[in-house]
């Protein structure tokens, strides 16, 4: 990889040392996967949630905090593994919540905006289209690349920091424009697409596309921001997808043609039966849940409002949670509009800062967990104790709720 | 059966017996680091244990976490001796990066041979990885 003088510099310690490790970081990945140079970005979003960087996590973060570093660039933050205003209410045990402060403060230390949200891009990140950002969370970069027309890889775990302090990413990958033409196409041949579809047909795609960038064709005009970040989340949750080429909406995308360059792609049919299959292998139990989750990704403040004309009026059953995950901003507007107070008199909870796929379920207690998110209900099957079910908002609410 | 080759991205050698799978893969959420045993349910091999290993699979997926969830199974000594993939998996490069600088561990990276090329390899079969030549072949 080629670098500048300055950068070189900054490799050889003239930075200071978290430039410098950061620099190895950079130039050691940006070789790999061959790289030639390392180019701007306009913003960054890390990781810093104990669940899922551990110690080691721990470790990686601090060392960045206590040699020195600073974020370059505006750079949000993932939500945190504990909900940190009132995790002492959910059951959180003191040492965890230890860990997690841990990484707060070194996080802090660095500059960093404290939104602790996977949707930062509903919150408080808002780079414009054809901006360079260096983002972590996979269902975030599908948006940035798909919906917002920026250029971002996967930025994974220590990667992220690295590229945040040092204001630069690697070019590879997707900010290569022949890295970003579609390769397969999925045609959508329903209609009446409920809550549950949009995150099924995600994981379709997710599941099918393999390394090939997808264009998704036949989706309703209708459809909301809202309902392409949870069918991004989906995608990124079963395969490696970090873009789908959707038509009309994502910018320099008017038809499939200019999707795929001109190209006749494979296409792929989305069909009823499709969507049932993923709908039948993400659920895994037919048990009561004891607890039902919804906000992976976080929900909107609109999302929040939806959830409480369906709770209004309800109570929650008795032997049964319900969490609703979301940003402390949503969370914020959603106490100032009434909206927080419809959904806790059912008996239901608002959670913010965290989210429930990277907060300690399994050590809380919960065997059986019932979802909308195709997301949550993968990544929490995969560590293989809890059982998880995924069914539509209208079905979980018929069954939980009285 | 010849050498395979694809291309070195995290430079190295190792040896060891190989772990093969045919399905996308994941440690995030899809490794326990506390023993290095495959969780998830929608892999072909749950239930086998990647420490030591040269790992095969065509894919990452999934959460952008996987490199940490790579670097504690490395903090704990449960990690594989190397990696072999199909097309890029950016978790496992930065993964095994921040491993060789943290940890002082070398844990070699090849990309670039398909699961068609691989399946060759058996469960459990002896075969040794050079990521300087990009060459992965049986012992």
């Amino acid at each position: 990889m080629h670098l500048d003088s300055s950068q070189e510099k900054l490799l050889h310690g003239e930075g200071g040392e978290a430039k410098q490790f950061a620099m190895e970081i950079v130039t050691k990945v940006g070789d790999a996967v061959g790289a030639d140079s390392l180019v701007p970005i306009k913003s960054a979003h890390v990781l810093a949630h104990y669940s899922s960087l551990h110690d080691a996590g721990v470790e990686v973060l601090e060392r960045f905090a206590d040699s020195g570093g600073k974020f370059a660039v505006p750079t949000s933050v993932d939500p945190a593994s504990i909900d940190l205003q009132n995790w002492k209410s959910f059951g959180i045990p003191e040492e965890y919540a230890h860990q997690q402060f841990r990484l707060c403060d070194a996080y802090a230390k660095m500059g960093g905006m404290k939104c602790w949200t996977c949707v930062q891009y509903q919150v408080c990140n808002f780079p414009k289209q054809g901006e360079t950002v260096a983002w972590a969370e996979s269902s975030a970069v599908v948006f940035a690349n798909s919906v917002l027309g920026c250029r971002s890889n996967k930025i994974t775990a220590g990667m992220d920091l690295a590229c945040a302090v040092l204001g630069l990413t690697p070019k590879f990958g997707m900010l290569e424009n022949e890295n970003r033409v579609a390769k397969v196409s999925f045609k959508l041949g329903i209609r009446d697409l409920d809550d549950l579809d949009y995150r099924s047909i995600g994981f379709f795609i997710g599941r099918n596309a393999g390394a090939r960038v997808p264009v998704l064709l036949g989706l309703p005009g209708s459809i909301s921001s809202d309902q392409i970040k949870h069918l991004g989340a989906g995608a990124a949750a079963a395969g490696p997808v970090t873009m789908i080429h959707l038509p009309g909406i994502t910018p320099g995308t008017s038809t499939a043609s200019d999707a795929a360059a001109g190209e006749e792609l494979e296409e792929i049919e989305v069909t009823r039966s499709g969507l049932d299959d993923i709908k039948s292998d993400l659920n895994q139990t037919s048990e009561p849940p004891d607890l039902v989750a919804f906000g992976v990704p976080h929900l909107s403040a609109g999302e929040l409002g939806e959830l409480a004309k369906m709770l209004e009026g309800r109570k929650l059953k008795a032997g049964v949670k319900m969490y609703a995950y979301t940003s402390s901003q949503a969370y914020d507007m959603a106490q100032r509009t009434g909206i927080a107070s419809t959904i806790e008199r059912s008996g239901a909870r608002i959670t913010h800062s965290t989210d429930a796929e990277i907060s300690p379920l399994r050590k809380l207690g919960f065997k059986t967990v019932m979802t909308n998110s195709a997301k949550l209900a993968e990544i929490v099957s995969s560590e293989g104790e809890i059982k998880m079910r995924y069914s539509s908002q209208k079905d979980i609410m018929a069954e939980v709720t009285r | 059966m010849g050498p395979m080759r694809g291309r070195g991205l995290v430079k190295g050698s190792a040896e060891g017996r190989a772990l093969v799978s045919k399905k996308a893969f994941t440690f995030a959420h899809g490794v326990d680091p506390q023993t290095g045993s495959v969780t998830d349910v929608r892999s072909d091999i749950r239930g086998m244990n990647v420490k030591g290993r040269i790992l095969f699979y065509p894919f990452g997926k999934g959460s952008t976490t996987a490199s940490s969830w790579f670097l504690e199974t490395v903090r704990l000594g449960n990690h594989p001796a190397g990696i072999v993939t199909e097309g890029v998996d950016l978790s496992a490069v930065i993964g095994s990066t921040m491993a060789q600088l943290i940890y002082k561990k070398s844990i070699p990276v090849v990309s670039g041979i398909p699961r068609t090329v691989y399946s060759g390899i058996v469960n459990g079969e002896d075969v040794v990885l050079d990521a300087t030549k990009g060459e992965v072949r049986g012992k």
